[in-house]
C-alpha cells in the first residue's frame, strides 16, 4: 500500500493537525541537533579550560551537573524557540508549528510552559504522546495542559508548484506515458 | 474619239410618283413626340403630387404597428445576407481606439469577480503550456527545496496513513475536525 501522498492533495492540510509520524520525525532532528550542540558546547568548554588552566576536563553522562545541565539546555531549546517562532528547527524541516488550540499564534508563556509539561508526556511512561495518535486534535499531554497544538505550516501551494514545474521543465522523453508504463500483454 | 451612246428612256409605269417621296408615319412621328413630350412630363408631376399627398395623409406609425415583423423576419434569409457583408472591410472602418476610448472600463472591471476568474485558472495547465515553470523552478530552492518537499510530503503521507488506520480501530463516533478554529476559518475564506 502506498503512502506516498499526492502533491495536489497537500494543499487542503495547510493548517490541519499535524500527525503523528511528522511529530516524531521532528522531534528526533531536533533531539539530534539539541544534543549535538550540547555536545560541541561542552567540548568547547573542555578545550578552552584546558588551554586556560592546563588541566583536562572530561564530562560524563553519569555526572549529576552535566545531566541537570543537558536538562536545562533542553528547556532552554525548546521554549525557547516555541516561544520565538512556534517553531524548533527538527519542526521547521518538517514543515509543522505549535499554535494556541484554537489556531492562533502561540504566546511566549504558553511556548514556556508547553516546554516545561513538555516531560511529563515522557515520564508517564510516553502514554502522554497517545493523545496525538487518538485525541480528535491530535493533541498530546503537554498540548492539553499548555492549551497547545500542532499544525502543518509549510506552503504545500508553493511545493506543488514547484512539483509542477519540475515535471514540465524534464524532457518528454524522461516522463514515461501512462502507455508506455502499462505492460505489454503480448510480452 | 469616243462613240455616243443614245440616252437610256424609263418605262412610264417605273417612274417615281410625287408621293412616293413622303414617308406619312414621320409626319405622325412628329406630332406624337410634341405631344408625348408634355404630357409625360405632366404625369410625372402629377404622380410626385399625389405620392406627397398620400405619404402625409398615411399614419407611418399606424401602418408600422400593423406590420408583422416576426413574420417578415421568418421570410429574411439573415445567412445569405450575413455571407454577403464583408466584415474584414467593415472593421477596417472601425477605430478600435476611439471606441474603447469612449468606453469606461472601471465600471465594467468593478463588475468583474477577479477572484472567482483566477480561481477558474488550470494553472498545472498554465505551468505545463508556459515558461512560468521554468521561471518557479529556477527561483526555488533547487535540490534543497526539492529534498525538503520530497521528506514533508512523505511524512504527511505517513501522517494520514497512521490516522486513518487509527480511526479504522477506534472508529469515532463523530468526525474528527481538521484544523483548528481560526486556522478553519483562513482556510474557508481562502
Amino acid at each position: 500500500m502506498s503512502t506516498r501522498t499526492p502533491q495536489g492533495a497537500l494543499v487542503s492540510y495547510q493548517g490541519n493537525y499535524a500527525g503523528s509520524v511528522s511529530r516524531f520525525a521532528a522531534y528526533s532532528i531536533d533531539l539530534v541537533v539539541s544534543t549535538a550542540v550540547f555536545v560541541l558546547a561542552l567540548a568547547a568548554i573542555s578545550w578552552g579550560v584546558r588551554v586556560v588552566t592546563g588541566h583536562d576536563v572530561s564530562f560524563h553522562r553519569s555526572n549529576i551537573v552535566v545531566a541537570v545541565i543537558f536538562v536545562s539546555w533542553q528547556f532552554l531549546y525548546f521554549g525557547y524557540c516555541w516561544a520565538v517562532s512556534g517553531r524548533t528547527p527538527g519542526m521547521a524541516v518538517l514543515g509543522i508549528r505549535v499554535v494556541r488550540a484554537d489556531g492562533t499564534v502561540l504566546p511566549p508563556k504558553q511556548a514556556v510552559l508547553r516546554s516545561l509539561v513538555f516531560p511529563l508526556s515522557f515520564l508517564l511512561f510516553g502514554l502522554g504522546f497517545i493523545g496525538i495518535l487518538v485525541q480528535h486534535e491530535h493533541r498530546a499531554l503537554h498540548d492539553l495542559i499548555a492549551g497547545s497544538a500542532v499544525v502543518y505550516s509549510w506552503d504545500a501551494r508553493a511545493a506543488q508548484l514547484r512539483f509542477l514545474a519540475r515535471q514540465a521543465e524534464l524532457p518528454a522523453a524522461d516522463i514515461p506515458s501512462p502507455a508506455a508504463a502499462r505492460p505489454d500483454p503480448a510480452s | 474619239m469616243s462613240r455616243l451612246h443614245p440616252p437610256r428612256v424609263i418605262p412610264q409605269a417605273l417612274r417615281p410618283r410625287d408621293t412616293d417621296c413622303v414617308n406619312p408615319r414621320d409626319r405622325l412621328r412628329a406630332v406624337g413626340r410634341r405631344v408625348a413630350d408634355p404630357a409625360e412630363e405632366i404625369a410625372q408631376q402629377v404622380t410626385e403630387r399625389v405620392v406627397e399627398l398620400v405619404v402625409n395623409a398615411l399614419d407611418v406609425n399606424e401602418l408600422a404597428a400593423r406590420i408583422d415583423l416576426n413574420a417578415l423576419l421568418s421570410r429574411v434569409d439573415v445567412d445569405a445576407i450575413v455571407k454577403k457583408v464583408d466584415v474584414d472591410a467593415l472593421l477596417d472602418q472601425v477605430d478600435l481606439n476611439a471606441l474603447l476610448a469612449r468606453v469606461d472600463l472601471k465600471p465594467l472591471l468593478d463588475r468583474v469577480d477577479v477572484n472567482e476568474l483566477v480561481q477558474q485558472i488550470d494553472m498545472d495547465a498554465l505551468i505545463e503550456k508556459t515558461d512560468l515553470g521554468a521561471v518557479i523552478a529556477s527561483s526555488s530552492g533547487g535540490m534543497a527545496a526539492e529534498a525538503l518537499d520530497a521528506v514533508r510530503s512523505g511524512a504527511v503521507g505517513l501522517d494520514k496513513f497512521v490516522d486513518r488506520w487509527v480511526r479504522r480501530v477506534i472508529r469515532p463516533k463523530q468526525p474528527w475536525p481538521a484544523a483548528p478554529p481560526a486556522l478553519l476559518a483562513a482556510q474557508a475564506e481562502s
